[in-house]
């Protein structure tokens, strides 16, 4: 393995380019302070476009001597603090510019704060509960070409094909549902048929950060937080003309075993992405179009994927700006469906093949597309904010398969106003109104429409080094025109600062209303019929935390919560022998997820290496009804754990992430297992990526090795996990 | 700190020495734990056009009545492979003694649970003790699994429930 790993890196490493062309230079300096001002030792003060990084002195500054003239994008960084912040400036050959940085401690993130240029959302600003951000660097070394395989290593969170799990919070149904909302720019973005989650939505080029917010967020945004927010924040758009090319190229191993080799050379996916924009003093602009081919890791596992989005900002006032945003996606996959048992293909004397499918599932299927457009005018005063967007979602599906055909085509319409007014320095309010109209017209979803209309506040007040926060919200919901029923979704939270570090603790209620495809869905699976339930109402859950951030020493950060939640009325699909076998879903589940979610960054040894160790500590139970025991929720491991490190010299680093996940304990409709409908096998995943980047003036090359092991687990039934995957990308920025 | 940077390489080398999923043949026995019956399934004949599929069952006793015909565990059945002349199954069972363990063919339709069933399926073989006699073999499940229950399905030979106790669909 390791003969096998080294040989990749001397091949890449031949193929890095070589750049030396001559530059005119400027120099750029300034200091980093806290946000009391204080100086800060140590900070990491890169630019990105030459790669050029220095670090603070004794007393905060810095000072880059040779940068190319130009436009720059400077980031400054230290563990313990937010970030990084980035500002960006344009500077003329031999000329000399200051740029300030203020960095908010980590810990202070929960609080209300103003930073230079960017800095946190207003949905981590107002956070109680425990969040996770990853920057477009944390995004860009994952190589990735969807969002959701560069967070799936974020602390406490897992996706199981597709479907994310925010401290176990989804499960898995087959995509049919989510307890996470996705944000995009704050805008609601979660499917209005099935309400989950396209990853592809918005290209991952345009990302700046990701911000996950754990725990129950239904008093701030309604159905679907009740398990956390996913909050995608695209780039800004500087001043002048920039953009990006990036070409990726993958590699799938074959099989490690050779009794389930199935095709004669190794799988490859290849794509390119290009983004261009230009702004102006008050008018911003910018597309991003691209695509890939994948041949997939298993047989029938093709793709093709391509995608356009756009934005512009208008600066329509010292204070008001308008962002209008959308994008379109075409996914055309075949579908590997489940993995090949005796009896569905010739299986040469084994008892299954995880790399081949049932062959009654040959020549199916799917093509997807979906976009979104969304308009947000904002306005910002010294004592009141105001905000009013509108977004529409739509998505289509449609399945060919060889034993029938289904279609279903979604929009959500939605709309919010908001106000935030800081009557005093220590007090912030919020007030705003939210609504959305979702509708499906499909043959297994039928005709049908869904309307969820809400009104929320929230107060923020200091008291010394206290920050405590009460909220509620209200939301009425409504199915085909149908009466209204209310749900209310209170919170309050507490953050204060000690000797012993930050805590914080809240109380929030939260809920998520019946997707129309969990109410209406007419369809069968494993050959039993799946049958609608119009009564299903919505279901609710109580999540408790405590947590605590504390700095260790100069070079450690340790984050660790508690958590506890209680739900009621889950809706789950559940099998049905009496009066005709049948699954249907139901609100049959009281259920229990509690644990420990916690994580410790350091840089231990030197600035340059940074390393993060992650556990996540899951107790489910799903309390017994009707017949069904007491026993774990499904798709829930017990233990996750996260390790990660990166090392960086001058241009060049390296890293690994290793994820360690259990074995989850069981499994939904467990009598179609012990019948043989279902394969119920399933293993402990230990997934080891590695990755190595070089930055030269405006190229970066990137490697990643995705599963170096070649470990092949799955974490749900009758579906293999993605095999090694070598890949290199390169990207050109101007 | 060097410590606990050893531990991580530690676990991470404990961890990553989980073999994870392996090729398996196709087992000849019931497997370790199983609580059932196992055997191998021989398909003979034609597969009808209108086939839902072919599925095991077992009855504690041979059904007497109509109303005993859909007395039959587990639920839902399991289903026997139609790819290859020859099959493995494994039956989950609770412990005791059954009478009848029968290959029962579906036509394409939805199971009632009622008697109403027995328009939908036939009988396409059973289990025989001895083998190749007409004599329905018994099982006896304690704790563990029943190896060999073996048996042979005939495609081109289906029998309706009437062939062995007057019944008359409601």
């Amino acid at each position: 393995m390791s003969r096998r790993i080294g040989a990749l890196v001397v091949v890449l490493a031949a193929a890095l380019p070589i750049t030396a062309a001559a530059q005119e230079h400027a120099v750029v300096f300034g200091a980093v302070r806290d946000s009391a001002g204080a100086p800060i030792v140590g900070a990491e003060v890169h630019e990105v476009r030459s790669a050029l990084t220095t670090y603070t002195d004794a007393v905060g500054r810095y000072r880059l001597a040779a940068v190319r003239a130009g436009a720059i994008r400077l980031r400054a960084s230290r563990i313990g603090y937010r970030g990084p912040v980035e500002r960006t400036a344009v500077l003329a050959a031999s000329d000399s510019t200051q740029l300030d940085f203020v960095l908010v401690p980590l810990a202070l993130q929960l609080t209300q704060v103003t930073v230079v240029d960017k800095g946190p959302s207003r949905i981590v600003a107002d956070a109680v509960t425990s969040v996770a951000v990853i920057d477009d660097e944390g995004l860009a070394r994952r190589a990735a070409v969807r969002v959701d395989e560069a967070i799936d290593r974020a602390p406490g969170v897992q996706l199981l094909n597709g479907q994310i799990n925010i401290r176990g919070s989804t499960g898995y149904a087959q995509g049919i549902n989510s307890r996470v909302l996705l944000l995009v720019d704050g805008v609601p973005a979660n499917q209005g048929d099935r309400g989950g989650i396209s990853w592809d939505l918005v290209p991952i080029d345009d990302i700046e950060r990701v911000e996950i917010v754990k725990g129950a967020g239904s008093a701030q945004y309604g159905s679907a937080a009740v398990g956390g927010v996913v909050h995608l924040v695209t780039r800004e758009i500087p001043t002048g003309w920039h953009g990006h090319v990036r070409a990726t190229g993958s590699a799938f191993a074959d099989p490690g075993h050779p009794e389930w080799q199935f095709r004669d050379s190794p799988g490859w996916r290849g794509g390119l992405d290009a983004s261009s924009g230009y702004g102006a003093a008050a008018v911003r602009g910018r597309v991003t179009g691209g695509g890939y081919h994948s041949e997939g890791y298993r047989e029938q596992d093709a793709r093709d994927f391509w995608h356009v989005a756009g934005r512009l900002d208008w600066d329509a006032s010292e204070s008001g700006r308008l962002q209008v945003g959308g994008s379109w996606a075409v996914d055309d996959y075949q579908v590997p469906l489940s993995w090949c048992n005796v009896g569905q293909c010739d299986t040469h004397g084994q008892d299954y093949l995880p790399f081949q499918i049932d062959i009654q599932e040959r020549g199916a299927t799917t093509r997807s597309q979906k976009g979104y457009a969304s308009a947000t005018y904002a306005t910002r005063g010294v004592r009141t904010d105001w905000l009013a967007r509108a977004s529409w979602i739509r998505t289509e599906f449609t399945d060919h398969r060889p034993s029938a055909d289904d279609h279903s085509l979604a929009n959500r319409y939605g709309f919010e106003l908001r106000t935030v007014s800081r009557p005093n320095g220590s007090r912030t309010v919020t007030v705003g109104a939210e609504g959305s109209l979702s509708d499906v017209d499909s043959d297994i979803f039928a005709t049908h429409r869904q309307g969820e209309y809400a009104a929320f506040g929230e107060s923020q007040q200091r008291a010394g080094s206290v920050r405590l926060t009460l909220g509620a919200r209200i939301d009425f919901l409504a199915v085909d025109g149908g009466s209204l029923t209310a749900v209310v979704s209170p919170r309050v939270g507490a953050v204060t600062q000690s000797r012993g570090g930050i805590w914080r603790a809240s109380v929030g209620r939260g809920f998520r209303a019946a997707t129309l495809a969990e109410r209406f869905v007419s369809t069968s699976a494993v050959g039993i019929p799946v049958v609608p339930n119009p009564g299903l109402t919505y279901e609710t859950a109580w999540s408790f935390e405590v947590g605590n951030t504390l700095a260790i020493g100069r070079d450690a950060l340790l984050d660790a919560a508690l958590f506890w939640t209680e739900a009621s009325d889950l809706i789950e699909p559940a099998l049905d022998t009496a009066g005709g076998a049948h699954i249907q879903f139901r609100n049959v589940t009281r259920a229990r997820l509690a644990g420990l979610d916690a994580a410790l960054s350091a840089a231990p040894f030197t600035p340059r290496l940074k390393g993060t160790v992650a556990y996540m500590f899951l107790y489910t139970r799903q309390m017994a009804h009707d017949t069904v025991p007491e026993q774990p929720l499904a798709f829930r491991p017990r233990h996750l754990l996260t390790l990660s490190a990166d090392y960086g010299v001058g241009p060049a680093s390296v890293g690994a992430d290793f994820r360690y996940s259990s074995r989850v304990e069981h499994i939904e409709l467990e009598q179609l297992v012990a019948a043989g409908y279902v394969d119920g096998r399933r293993v402990a995943a230990s997934v080891l990526d590695l990755r190595a980047a070089w930055r030269q003036g405006p190229w970066t090359v990137r490697v990643l090795v995705a599963n170096a092991l070649n470990y092949a687990y799955n974490l749900v039934p009758e579906t293999l996990a993605p095999v090694r995957t070598g890949t290199l990308s390169l990207t050109w920025a101007y | 700190m060097i410590r606990s940077g050893l531990a991580a390489v530690a676990a991470v080398a404990a961890l990553a020495c989980d073999e994870g999923l392996q090729p398996q043949p196709i087992p000849t026995e019931c497997p370790a734990g199983f609580v059932g019956a196992c055997g191998t399934v021989h398909l003979r004949g034609t597969i009808p056009a209108n086939t839902d599929g072919v599925f095991i069952i077992a009855y504690r006793t041979f059904p007497q009545t109509c109303d005993e015909i859909p007395d039959f565990v587990p639920f839902p059945p399991p289903r026997v492979p139609l790819g290859d002349t020859v099959a493995t199954y494994t039956l989950p069972l609770p412990d005791g003694r059954y009478e009848w363990i029968v290959a029962a063919w579906k036509k394409i339709g939805t199971l009632t649970l009622t008697v109403a069933d027995t328009a939908l399926l036939r009988e396409a073989g059973f289990y025989r003790d001895p083998p190749g006699s007409s004599t329905p073999g018994a099982i006896t499940v304690s704790g563990t699994g029943v190896d060999s229950v073996d048996v042979v399905v005939d495609l081109d030979n289906l029998h309706p429930i009437t062939d062995y106790l007057t019944c008359t669909v409601r």
